[in-house]
């Protein structure tokens, strides 16, 4: 963006100016996109939920009410604000703000579509979930700055929750760190370029024999060396057809789903129990800033788990577009980014449909679920990744005489790690699930019964 | 260039300071809480403006995502709202205020007369700064400073299973709470045991232990 905005204005203003409305532009442009995506996953989800359980959701307002969100922002904005009198005004008033705004940060970083990166910052990963961190201080401001008691309970669950799911799903990002050596999420889609399962793994022997439609040059994947080679590519190298990536993806998106409070996790706004949870005290457009933060949060956690594990804007056909350049270069820029929406969208969609079919967990299953399961599963996978890089990637030095992998191809290292973590994972897999398995009923004898005080 | 850095650090630095004196003197200890964590947003901006990205991010993890959680955890479950409108400064503040600053004296002087100001020359352009990046720090964890590395790391879990220690509560001592229909139907036997053998007092049906009904049957 700076680059263009530099070839057309560049003579007639200060660099530095042109930078700034540059980042200025692209923000807006990031923002209006998670917005809109806002307004219709907020239609979506009603549609959708509604006909799971044979409803018709909203349908009066425009075609199939895809008017509905606006008439609800309008009347979010015409509604009058209400602050308790006790309530703390200057917190209430940040938090909202306070919970809205790192969401919004975390869009800075995702790669949109091939070339259509906010910014290169070489610790996204860690960012992404940093500043995801910080909107529990919003939600805690919230729930105590609001001096209601559902509003406080509300907040300790949700922020307790917000702490505990950080971990596994932490832990399960870890696999990609170790599979990409590195934190950029720019690199992520590049790395899953190839076939599936086996990456970009299959090179092409003859370097004039090889259609640029099938074949592109891929200068860093896991497991190749630093010297750019030909693959075969189809753009479906994702991560979650290995048996790693799958482990990974799983533990990462019911991690996600609990951040973003979707609804078996949606323990601290349980409106059977504590009214609206932390959101209680708030109406206009300040409960409209928690529910935009609640949505964008899940878009952006899905926009994550899309571009860690399921390629991000990788797809069929992309790298073919782009190899034959000239402004096929922008279809595939194009064609990218409708694959990462996609992606995002189908993840959104299996969010409405959990919704639809499970109910509210307790907050002990709750915790044991995370410690329990969760967490057990992405230890073993990060192992399970260490040894996926070993075996494509380090030479029987680097093994130290134990593994001599050198005169495999690297398809055969890759098949190998395939394998091999496949059954390590499986086996893992099994064990766990099986040590979680609920106990027998225990039919309490009365002699056992204590009633509480 | 320079100077916009120079104009970002001063105001960070007004960010920080403001931030602490209010952590310190405001009344609500909420307030204060709130204020500390702006204070450490200001200095994960510092670390940024120093292109230490890790670092900056890992400041706001640690220190806005996790420790003031917990702070803000512990000060709402441990007081109640209304007693919140505390002092923070006791009438011999002033001592308090001399004996850090003359501590902190004590560790600034020896330092600044004695340390060799001399910065690192720039690294050479397109090469990543030399503490910066993750796997720098990384690779330092694991080699040069592997051993304070792992006594950290034991010293942690160490903690962790002092603190399950302290929290446990043994699952035979734990008392069950009842759900409400367990509650009626727990009342319902006793009646119907009691029915053919009336006691003369009034039947325990709050709480029982296992000792009384064990010999009761």
């Amino acid at each position: 963006m700076t680059d263009i905005l530099r070839s057309w204005i560049g003579s007639a203003l200060p660099d530095w100016l042109i930078v700034l409305i540059a980042y200025l532009l692209v923000t807006t442009i990031v923002l209006f996109y998670a917005v809109g995506n806002f307004i219709m996953m907020v239609w979506a989800e009603r549609r959708v939920v509604a006909r799971m359980q044979d409803r018709l959701g909203p349908n009066r307002v425009g075609p199939a009410g895809l008017l509905q969100p606006i008439a609800d922002a309008v009347k979010m904005f015409t509604k009058e604000d209400i602050v308790p009198r006790n309530a703390d005004r200057w917190v209430h008033l940040l938090a909202p703000i306070v919970a809205l705004a790192p969401v919004a940060m975390m869009l800075a970083v995702i790669p949109w579509g091939r070339g259509w990166e906010p910014i290169d910052l070489n610790v996204a990963l860690l960012y992404m979930v940093a500043v995801s961190a910080v909107s529990g201080v919003g939600l805690m401001m919230a729930g105590w700055g609001s001096n209601n008691k559902f509003a406080l309970l509300g907040a300790m669950r949700a922020v307790a929750q917000l702490v505990s799911y950080e971990i596994p799903a932490v832990t399960a990002l870890l696999t990609v760190v170790i599979l990409a050596g590195g934190m950029s999420l720019l690199d992520l889609p590049y790395m899953q370029a190839g076939v599936p399962i086996m990456g970009a793994t299959i090179l092409c022997g003859d370097p004039a024999g090889c259609s640029p439609l099938l074949y592109s040059t891929i200068t860093s994947f896991p497991g190749s060396p630093s010297e750019p080679v030909q693959a075969l590519d189809l753009g479906l190298g994702w991560w979650v057809f290995t048996p790693v990536g799958l482990l990974g993806f799983l533990v990462f998106f019911i991690a996600a789903l609990a951040e973003g409070e979707r609804t078996p996790f949606d323990i601290p706004e349980a409106d059977s129990e504590i009214v609206a949870g932390y959101m209680t005290e708030y109406s206009g457009m300040k409960f409209a800033t928690f529910y935009i933060a609640q949505y964008i949060l899940n878009f952006a956690l899905s926009a994550l788990a899309a571009t860690a594990f399921l390629g991000g804007w990788q797809g069929p056909g992309v790298a073919a577009l782009a190899n034959m350049g000239g402004p096929w270069v922008h279809v595939a820029a194009a064609l990218s980014a409708f694959y990462l929406l996609a992606k995002i969208w189908i993840l959104f969609f299996v969010m409405i449909w959990l919704r639809g079919a499970f109910p509210r967990l307790r907050v002990d299953q709750l915790m044991d679920f995370a410690w329990k399961l969760l967490l057990p599963l992405a230890l073993v996978n990060i192992m399970s990744a260490s040894l996926v890089v070993g075996l494509t990637q380090w030479t029987s030095a680097q093994w130290g005489g134990l593994v001599n992998l050198d005169g495999f191809a690297p398809w055969q290292r890759q098949l190998i790690a395939v394998l091999v973590t496949a059954v390590i994972n499986i086996a893992a897999t099994y064990w766990i699930l099986s040590i979680n398995q609920r106990p027998k009923q225990v039919e309490w004898d009365e002699e056992e019964l204590v009633v509480a005080p | 260039m320079n100077t916009l850095i120079t104009i970002l650090f001063l105001i960070f630095a007004a960010l920080i300071l403001t931030s602490a004196i209010m952590t310190v003197t405001v009344k609500n200890i909420v307030h204060a809480a709130l204020w500390l964590i702006s204070s450490f947003f200001g200095v994960g901006a510092l670390y940024l403006l120093m292109e230490a990205e890790f670092l900056g991010v890992a400041q706001v993890l640690i220190y806005v995502g996790a420790v003031s959680i917990l702070i803000l955890f512990a000060i709402m479950l441990t007081r109640d709202l209304e007693g919140s409108q505390n002092r923070q400064l006791t009438p011999r503040w002033w001592i308090a205020l001399i004996v850090p600053a003359a501590l902190f004296g004590l560790l600034i002087v020896p330092t600044v007369m004695t340390h060799d100001w001399r910065l690192p020359p720039p690294p050479p352009a397109g090469q990543p700064p030399a503490i910066s990046g993750a796997q720098q720090i990384g690779t330092a964890f694991m080699r040069e400073y592997f051993l304070p590395f792992e006594v950290a790391a034991i010293l942690l879990t160490v903690a962790m299973i002092g603190a399950i220690v302290v929290a446990f509560e043994e699952r035979e001592r734990r008392r069950r709470v009842l759900t409400l229909a367990e509650r009626v139907r727990l009342r319902q036997r006793q009646q119907q045991r009691q029915q053919p053998a009336p006691r003369p007092e009034p039947a325990a049906t709050a709480v029982q232990t296992s000792e009384a009904t064990g010999g009761e049957t």
